[in-house]
């Protein structure tokens, strides 16, 4: 939207506490409103709804980020910016229209006293209030007051109007009578209107876009619905639109999960804090053991513990070597392992206990690398001229073999990515593609002895399979999507409560090292770290050493585009990319699509523990953009609507919602604190 | 329903029906006390024997010419009660309308300017605590003349309530007051006008109201002291004079300064309620 008329740009808004340290109230808020457009903001109590609203208005200043406003910033309070306040805030000492004419008079300075009068009667008309003009506030109902509120601000005619909870006071008669006034005023003014509410039915009947936010301190957006009901509305068409029941749920349901969301986070903490209470001590060696497959994702990780990263901040970090994916689960599920690198999407599998396991409660705290993965084929297919997404539908058409594809993991981050770019060229994975689980040690070999066309899987191993003559490249990730994560950080959630400030530690330590591995001039480093054994292999640093240049060379055929270790907001842990990873669950038949989504991907997608992370790091926090998805099939994921987006993918196997049962922190792993 | 209760009480009590009207169930209860006290007063005064008198020898030996003739002038100091009031009123009018508007004036700068407030807290903290008469002295000193000094007097003790009251009255403004005033970017004046005045006005007059007590107090003690007329003069000057009715004189001028105290007391919250009427 570059038309915006109002944009708040990465607001942040926080309030030193008078026993020190500060509560921040609103983290990275980011929003945009057209012109004439209506805005709710909803969300529970102390969300900091009003905050943004004054912070909108100008009487409060962001801490950082700003307010632009007809691409002007906002810095004070202005006539253009009229706010209608909680409790009406008339002048008890002036009449109705002494009232009016304070703020006309004020704003009106170069108009004639006849202009001025006109518009002081008109606005009293227009509220209905001609009887009551030279009547004192104390002598009208909450009702009145609030009309002649409403009078007042728009009589100096604002640019935008601010309106504080406005019917919150009032019964739910005159309530209902002044919601409908207050529409068909500000649809005949056409003014910009941005309301807080606390009620579900009446931002729905107001508004054409709720703004819902999640539960403070930090409270950022976390949902924005769309309310397309037709206008001019009327109450009780509204209810009766068969939208209407939809578009509630999907607010109430926000609303409900926000609040199962904060007892959640209660609970941890209190659960955590018994034991230190208790006095017993932490834990004086902080061991750790990670979990990894070889391979070109586990850079940070290698380049972290021979510079040292781990050791600074006292934690013996032990990696484990795992040359299948199922064993790391395992034991990972188990408490062997700590924590893992895992695929992106095993977090949320997890969660959903996928492929008939028990649900775990993983959470991820950082995504460690992006992109890196490439789609290769058997170097016959070239011959046979298959060198396209095309030309492969066009191959697969009419014959009855299927294409025979090895993956790491059934619903990893390559599986789902493999199936999305097949699908998008018109290609059903389940039926025309016969999907192997393979280790992706092991692909190389599947492939020379033909048991395998093809395979996906991480940089190293598809670039080793073309430069050993055995296969071509026939997509990578920016084919399907750029900068998409590839592997993030797994914990229990408990355990991430119980040893957060650890866990914070070696988060930093692993930015830091991803930082390094980013960097073009470090390579040698970074090949010499990993061609150690517990990594790639010794055999394995010729092969870097080329591929670091295939990667940069123009002139080399097929470019295979880099891991991100660092750029690009490469960190961040974005429950935007995990709605989409859901519908990709679901669209596989794999789940439901959980209509409890943004509890969930609250709980597993931990942005904070990345902020925190980021901040020991000596890094300025990453906020997840709002922004859709843009992926290489043309259509974007809006992670505000994924069922639309379920709804217009190829091959979905439906979009049928369900109450995921979220798994709670103490039921599947009892903790052995020492 | 409401009728019943009503109604039966008025059978179980045949009381006439003037003693049940409002007017007389309010004065019921103080003239009852009252004339208790007074009976005790008069009970207790026959055992005297240095001749305190009782409320009915007050009455009976003040009757001429103090209470039927208050303005009777003899010249010289020997003046009616009505006269002496009316100088020490005039004193109190002269010093605390000066209170008054220097008080409110350093009141407003006080709370709309956060230096001067700080600045001048402590000073004011300390100064408000100053008995009225410890200032007498200086006063005389500065003035040299006893009419001025006591009119100094009431304003430096009455003026203290006023500024903190009115600087507490700028502060305690509603958020929603100031709010509504930035966003309509009201000019000073305007500000001042329509905001500060009418939002402070109940704070002014109760700051007015417990200056003028001090006030009157101040000017009674004052004029005892040094003065040439006056209330205070006149129960300094009877008791001086040590005649037969001299404590006659003092207790009916004690019960005169209490009541135009409470009138004065009344006067002001009357007018405060008349301008804060629109608040609230």
């Amino acid at each position: 939207m570059t038309n915006a008329f109002l944009t708040v740009d990465n607001v942040t808004r926080s309030f030193s506490l008078p026993k020190g340290g500060e509560y921040v109230a609103l983290k990275d808020i980011d929003l945009q409103i057209a012109e004439g457009e209506f805005i709710s903001l909803i969300g529970h109590s102390g969300c900091g709804k009003s905050t943004l609203l004054n912070l909108m208005a100008g009487l409060d200043q962001a801490n950082t980020g700003g307010i632009l406003m007809d691409s002007r910033q906002v810095t004070d309070p202005g006539p253009d910016r009229m706010v209608v306040f909680q409790n009406y805030s008339l002048l008890p000492w002036q009449t109705v229209r002494q009232n009016i004419a304070l703020a006309v008079n004020n704003v009106m300075r170069e108009a004639s006293d006849a202009e001025r009068e006109e518009r002081i009667e008109a606005s009293i008309a227009l509220v209905g209030l001609a009887q009551a003009a030279h009547k004192h506030p104390g002598e009208l109902s909450g009702g009145m007051k609030q009309r002649v509120a409403i009078a007042r601000a728009l009589a100096i005619r604002p640019k935008l109007l601010l309106l504080d909870e406005p019917f919150g006071a009032l019964d739910a008669l005159t309530r209902g009578n002044l919601q409908q006034q207050l529409m068909q005023i500000c649809q005949q003014a056409g003014v910009t209107t941005v309301m807080v509410t606390h009620s579900v039915d009446e931002a729905l009947l107001l508004s054409d876009r709720v703004v819902c936010l999640t539960n403070g301190p930090a409270a950022g957006i976390g949902q924005i619905v769309k309310v397309n009901l037709p206008r001019p509305r009327q109450r009780l068409e509204v209810m009766e639109h068969p939208d209407y029941y939809k578009l509630r749920t999907e607010l109430i349901n926000f609303l409900q999960q926000q609040r199962r969301l904060k007892q959640h986070r209660q609970t941890i903490s209190t659960s955590v804090a018994t034991p230190a209470a208790a006095g017993v001590p932490p834990a004086a060696t902080r061991k750790v053991r990670i979990g990894y497959l070889p391979g070109l994702d586990v850079a940070p990780l290698a380049l972290g513990l021979e510079r040292g990263f781990f050791r600074d901040r006292d934690i013996q970090v032990l990696p484990v070597v795992f040359h299948r994916w199922q064993q790391l689960e395992e034991q990972l599920r188990s408490g062997e392992l700590d924590l893992a690198i895992t695929s992106a999407s095993a977090p949320l599998a997890l969660n959903l206990g996928l492929q008939g396991q028990p649900a775990w409660p993983a959470i991820t705290p950082m995504t460690v690398t992006r992109s890196g993965n490439a789609i290769c084929l058997a170097r016959r297919f070239a011959e046979l001229q298959v060198g396209s997404l095309a030309s492969l539908a066009d191959h697969l058409k009419g014959r009855a073999a299927r294409l025979r594809l090895a993956i790491g993991q059934q619903g990893s981050m390559q599986d789902l990515l493999l199936r999305h770019w097949l699908a998008s060229g018109g290609i059903q994975p389940d039926q025309q593609v016969d999907l192997q689980v393979l280790s992706p040690l092991a692909m190389q070999a599947a492939l020379v002895a033909g048991d395998i066309d093809g395979f996906i899987a991480g940089r190293y191993r598809v670039a080793k399979a073309v430069e050993s003559g055995l296969a071509t490249v026939l997509a990578t990730d920016l084919d399907i999507w750029s900068n998409h994560p590839e592997k993030v950080l797994t914990c229990h959630e408990g355990w991430a409560a119980r040893h957060e400030a650890l866990l914070l530690d070696l988060c930093a330590g692993l930015i830091r090292a991803g930082q390094i591995c980013e960097d073009g001039g470090q390579h040698d480093n970074l090949v010499r770290a990993l061609s150690q054994p517990q990594w790639l292999g010794s055999d394995s640093a010729v092969a870097l050493q080329r591929q670091f240049q295939l990667g940069n060379a123009a002139d080399s055929g097929r470019r295979l585009p880099l891991n991100r270790y660092h750029s690009d907001r490469a960190h961040v842990a974005n429950s935007a990319e995990g709605a989409w990873i859901l519908t990709q669950f679901s669209r596989w038949g794999w789940s439901a699509f959980p209509s409890n989504r943004l509890e969930l991907l609250g709980q597993v997608y931990r942005n904070d523990l990345c902020s925190s992370a980021l901040e020991r790091a000596g890094l300025p926090a990453l906020r997840p953009e709002r922004q859709p998805i843009p992926l290489a099939c043309g259509r974007p994921f809006d992670q505000d609507d994924p069922i639309g987006y379920l709804e217009q993918l190829p091959f979905s196997a439906g979009t049928t919602q369900a109450v995921v049962p979220l798994a709670s922190a103490e039921a599947n792993r009892s903790f052995a604190v020492p | 329903m409401t009728s019943l209760p009503a109604s039966s009480r008025s059978k179980r009590r045949t009381s006439p029906a003037w003693l049940s009207s409002p007017l007389a169930s309010q004065i019921k209860a103080p003239l009852v006390c009252i004339g208790l006290t007074l009976a005790l007063w008069q009970f207790l005064a026959q055992f005297n024997s240095e001749g305190f008198p009782g409320p009915i020898n007050v009455i009976s030996q003040t009757w001429d010419p103090y209470i039927i003739h208050p303005f009777f002038d003899d010249g010289g100091t020997s003046k009616g009660l009505g006269l002496q009031l009316l100088i020490s009123l005039q004193r109190v009018a002269v010093g605390y309308s000066l209170a008054a508007m220097v008080g409110i004036g350093a009141g407003l700068a006080i709370g709309l300017n956060r230096f001067l407030r700080r600045g001048f807290d402590p000073l004011i903290q300390v100064l408000r605590t100053v008995p009225p008469l410890a200032w007498l002295p200086i006063s005389l000193l500065l003035f040299q003349q006893a009419d001025t000094a006591a009119i100094f007097v009431i304003f430096i003790t009455a003026i203290w309530p006023i500024i903190i009251n009115t600087a507490v009255g700028i502060n305690e403004i509603p958020q929603d007051y100031t709010n509504v005033a930035r966003v309509l970017r009201l000019r000073k004046r305007s500000y001042l006008r329509d905001i500060v005045m009418p939002a402070t006005a109940p704070y002014v007059f109760t700051g007015l109201r417990i200056a003028i007590g001090l006030a009157w107090l101040a000017i009674v003690a004052a004029e005892m002291l040094k003065a040439d007329g006056g209330i205070g003069f006149f129960i300094w000057d009877a008791y001086n004079a040590g005649g037969d009715s001299s404590t006659s004189q003092i207790i009916l001028a004690i019960v005169v300064i209490g009541l135009v105290g409470l009138t004065l007391d009344r006067l002001v919250g009357a007018v405060g309620n008349l301008v804060a009427k629109g608040g609230n």
